[in-house]
This record gives structure tokens, sequence and C-alpha cells, in this order.
């Protein structure tokens, strides 16, 4: 099932024709706080929602996708937390120790919205395609065998990334949490609809040019070990995103006026825009440099450690 | 006024040792979990504060029930890094944050639980923290700045060292039980001069980390302007002002922690490890070292 938010604050469906069938009325009887509470009601309660889904769905009589305007399906999760690294990108090397940062959730963006450039002296705005897992139950602790029981589906995130920013020497990532660097889209997924998570080609065309290109085949760590280390530290909730990294291979720069088109088989795709008031300019195509730093072993590409400071 | 959250959900403001239940101000604000109700009380306190003076004035007055963090879940738990001059004569370093599992706050007289991790140390941050009132975004970073706040509260940002691969690693910070925050929210009209305040944390009774306030490197509305220049605050975010590292030492199972920050309060937890793990007592002075290094020429 793919479950979309469109037009302002409404829930829905996409039916099989290509058609979105409104669903918002049924998540009233949660009396959700606000919009926030929306998608997260819709997971906790999915079970014993979906026959009425399904009959919905099934029923017909949806608006055609290209009549709505759809935004991201995650309206305000609790948590965003990013994998950092987490593709071999070609090396033959060992296996990476996990890390992981956490990216502001007051950022989002999602389909058609427009990724806002700060005026802050990046040295480059890369785009960063990944696949993202849509956490389904709270949880904490569990196995690597149950970690599939806590995810609800999957969505399509770019994790748009100011570089050269902070201080150095403490791997500095918030230049990921400016206000709209969380694009997702188009909508969830639901995971019985995903037969093989690791085996997703994902994509990035900027203008029409092809960009980054991978398969979630060559993950160094698979969702559910991700998941089960990341619940040995932290509860998680309905609704929370976990994104599991990018391959490096293929980033490039994001600048005034591009449209980004990010796609994973299987989920989706959608188009996200930029603008620069400052209207600055960087070579166009991918980043070989960055490719390169990474195949490397660069740790943290484009922001050179010295000293080292506790935080 | 010093705002707390019970046990049971209510809010009080806190005197003299008890309180006084001031809930009815704020019963028309809607919550569905404990974590919902404090982000709504503040976003709407400004307009209901004589309101609220006025039940703190005529209500009864209780003892101090059972508290909750006064944010139990915020919004964004946003922490600096390194943001003390710690006796050194460097130049300011450039300004940087992070963001924290907000799932690892917990209140009053909980217990920091420290995993079955390999870390090779836990240590205790004691901090001056702030809770945002009002949504902002590109605040100035003059006195206006504070006009976002809630108000300060304590907060002991607990770091396993030496995990993940790209320290310091944002997971040591993230457990589960690894932010004590509270006991109140005290309002910033009752703090004259949030960089005027002492700053002690004892362990068992033994002062470890004694600082002020006074030696920040960005103060609180460069804090604040810095952070809203990259993303909106919202109600019942919760961002951690840096600590001293003069004086950081080993939590280990069974330790009392306290933590003081003048004029704002007393918070207490304790520490549980189910693996008993035991490192030195007192002040890691390794560390302390490093840290005085860091940007010395």
């Amino acid at each position: 099932m793919r479950i979309a938010a469109f037009d302002d604050g409404r829930i829905g469906i996409i039916g099989n024709d290509e058609t979105v069938v409104e669903i918002t009325d049924l998540l009233q009887a949660y009396e959700p706080l606000g919009p926030q509470d929306l998608l997260p009601d819709l997971i906790t309660h999915f079970d014993e929602l979906r026959p009425e889904l399904e009959r919905r769905v099934a029923a017909g009589g949806g608006r055609p996708l290209d009549g709505v305007r759809l935004h991201s399906p995650l309206t305000r999760p609790s948590k965003i937390v990013c994998l950092i690294g987490n593709y071999r990108e070609g090396t033959d090397r060992p296996i990476q120790i996990l890390d992981l940062f956490f990216k502001s959730p007051e950022g989002i963006s999602g389909p058609g919205d427009t990724v806002v450039l700060p005026p802050h002296q990046a040295n480059i705005f890369h785009h960063e395609a990944e696949i993202a897992v849509v956490i389904g139950r709270e949880a904490k602790d569990f196995s690597e065998a149950e970690a599939m029981d806590a995810v609800f589906g999957y969505v399509v995130y770019n994790d748009v990334s100011a570089r050269g920013l902070g201080r150095s020497g403490i791997n500095s990532f918030l230049g990921k949490s400016f206000d709209t660097f969380a694009a997702f889209g188009p909508w969830i997924v639901t995971k019985d609809e995903i037969s093989d998570p690791q085996s997703l080609s994902v994509t990035v065309d900027v203008n029409g040019e092809r960009r980054q290109d991978y398969s979630t085949s060559d993950m160094e760590r698979p969702i559910p070990e991700l998941l089960t280390y990341i619940s040995s530290v932290m509860t998680l909730h309905p609704g929370d995103v976990i994104c599991c990294g990018t391959n490096h291979q293929g980033l490039g720069a994001m600048q005034d006026g591009d449209a980004v088109v990010t796609t994973v088989s299987g989920i989706g795709s959608f188009t996200i825009h930029v603008r620069d008031e400052h209207e600055r300019a960087w070579q166009r195509g991918v980043d070989r440099a960055m490719a390169e730093q990474v195949r490397a072993g660069a740790q943290h590409p484009a922001a050179p450690r010295s000293g080292g400071s506790a935080s | 006024m010093r705002l707390v959250l019970t046990n049971d959900n209510r809010i009080g403001v806190q005197q003299d040792g008890g309180m006084v239940d001031v809930s009815s101000a704020f019963d028309d604000i809607r919550y569905r979990t404990s974590a919902d109700r404090m982000p709504r009380v503040l976003a709407s306190l400004q307009e209901r504060r004589s309101r609220v003076e006025d039940l703190a004035a005529s209500g009864e007055r209780v003892p101090l029930p059972g508290l909750q963090a006064p944010v139990p879940r915020p919004p964004k738990l946003i922490a600096a890094f390194g943001n003390y001059r710690e006796g050194s004569d460097r130049e300011r370093q450039v300004q940087d944050m992070f963001l924290e599992s907000p799932d690892s706050v917990i209140g009053p007289n909980g217990t920091v639980i420290l995993p079955n991790h390999p870390a090779t140390i836990f240590h205790h941050e004691a901090e001056l923290a702030l809770v945002i009132g009002q949504r902002s975004k590109n605040l100035p970073a003059d006195e206006r700045a504070l006009e976002a706040l809630a108000g300060y509260t304590c907060a002991i940002d607990v770091s396993a060292r030496g995990l993940g691969r790209m320290g310091p690693s944002r997971i040591g910070k993230s457990f589960d039980t690894f932010t004590p925050l509270g006991p109140a929210i005290v309002t910033t009209d009752e703090v004259p001069d949030p960089q005027n305040l002492r700053v002690t944390m004892t362990i068992n009774g033994e002062l470890r980390q004694d600082y002020t306030t006074s030696d920040m490197e960005y103060s609180v509305v460069e804090v604040l302007a810095f952070i809203t220049s990259y993303m909106t605050l919202v109600p019942g975010d919760v961002l951690l002002c840096g600590t001293n590292h003069q004086g950081l030492g080993a939590l280990q199972d069974g330790d009392q922690a306290e933590m003081t920050i003048e004029g704002v309060g007393t918070l207490a937890v304790s520490v549980h490890d189910p693996q008993r793990r035991e490192w030195p007592r007192g002040v890691d002075q390794e560390m302390a070292a490093r840290q005085r290094a860091v940007g010395a020429s």
C-alpha cells in the first residue's frame, strides 16, 4: 500500500489506477492534536484500519494524482536518524564502525517543494539520495530476527548537505540540518510491497543529467542490522525515520534553479527545486574529488580532521 | 516563576520546597501524552502569565510531588560543542552544535542506565539548558533573542566516549536516560544575567565540575542566533549550552550525581550499570588537559 500526504494536511492511499483516495476522516477518531499526528496515528492503528483502507481503494473514486499537490509523507517525525557512510562504494575495505547523526525534523521538504540554500559560506551543497525506513511501532532493544517487525515501510530520501561548515576536528553535521534540507517523497510504501529492500536501484537526476546511480545491495550494514543497533541506543516511535546512508559516487552540486529528481525503484520518484538568493555557481556534473576521497577511505569528506575536541 | 511538570501531568509553580497547582490555567490545552503537554503550555505562557501568577499567589501550597523532566521528550534536543574557554587564552573556536535523541531525557531523581556498549568511560557534563517558548528563526545576537526563551533549567549531558567512528560520536550522548533535565523551567525574568551563573556537579558528595557561565565562548544570545540561522526552533525545544570539561569524571554503578546552577536549581539522579564496570573515581585529569590544549598554539 502507498500512503501519501496531499493538499495541505490530507492523507490518502494511492490506488493502482494512479488516483489518491482520501482517508483523513478515518484518522479523526484518534483525536490528533495537529497534522503531525495523522501519520503516526495511521501507522499505529494500521492493522485495524487496513480492511477499511482496502475497501475504500477498491471502491475507487479517488482523485487523479496529477490533480493533487503531494507533500512529504512524513510531516514532522519525532526523530530523523541518519547513517554515516554505509556503502562499500567499490572498495574492498573492511566494514566500517557504525555511526550516525540526527537531522533536524523541522527541516522537512517534499515533492515539488523548494530547497532553499542559506547564505552560509559552504564549500558546496550536495544531494545525497537514500532509501529510508519508516518505523512502525514503539520499539527498543530488539534482535535482528525481530527487526523487520519494527518496520512500517520505506520512503525516498534526499539528505541535502552543506559541506565545509562548522568546527574542524569534530565532524560537523549541522550543515545537513538547515530548514528544507530533509527531502522525503513521494509516498510511503508499506514493507509488504518490497520483497527485498537490499536490491533496489537509487538514482538522482539533476536537470535531466544522471548523477547518483547505485544499488542498495552495496550497503555495508543491511537494514535489520542498522535497526537493531539503533534500538540498542534509543527508543523508536511510529513515524520515526532511519535514513540508510548514501553512496557518495555520483554526488554533485545543487544550485539555484536546479530540478533534482530522486528515485528508488519499487518506491517512487519525486522532484525538488533549488533556490539560492545568492546565485552561487559550482561546477555541474559529478563531484569527482568527493567520490575519490570517499573511495580512499575519508571518514568524513570535505571536513578535515584536526586536533579533536569533545563536546 | 519556576514551572514544573508532575508525574501525573499537572503543571505546578514551585515555591519554597512546595508547589502550587496551576493546571487550571491550561485546562483548554489538549494533550495526549506527557511529552505533548509542556510545549503547548510554554507556547501559551506569555498570554496567560498573569492568570498563572494569580493562581500561584492564591492557591494552596502542597509538598513538591514527584516530577518529570519539564519537557519529557523535547521536539528537538540540541547541544553546543565545547563552548567554554576553560582557562585557556585561545581564540574562540568556530561555533558548532549537534542534535541528540530527544528520547534520552529523564527527570529529577531518575536513573541513568549505562548501556552494554563498549564505551571507554561514561562522563557527566553539567550544562545550562535553554527551553524555547516561541517559534523562532534568524534571531539577532542580542537581548531580543531572549524573548524566544521560556526559561532555563539544568541538564546533565551524559556522554559515552569511544563509540562510533567519527568522534565525538552522537551515539554516545543519545542513549535513553542520558539527558537528565530539570527540575523546573525558571523563567527568564528570574535570571537577570545568564552569563554569571555558577555551575557545580557533585558525585556522591565529591565536588567535580565547578565553573561559571561567564566563561562561555559564545553567550546564550549567540547560541540562539547561531542555531536559528540553521533551523527553526519550536516551543519545548531544549538547547544545551555546552560544558566546561575541567572537572569531568566517570559515572558508574551506584553513583549519586547532583548538579546545581545558582538561581536555577538542583538536579539529582542516580546511576545504574547492570554490568557493574569500574573506572577511577575523581576528576578525569587527562580529559581536562586535552581540552585545555584545544586551540593552543
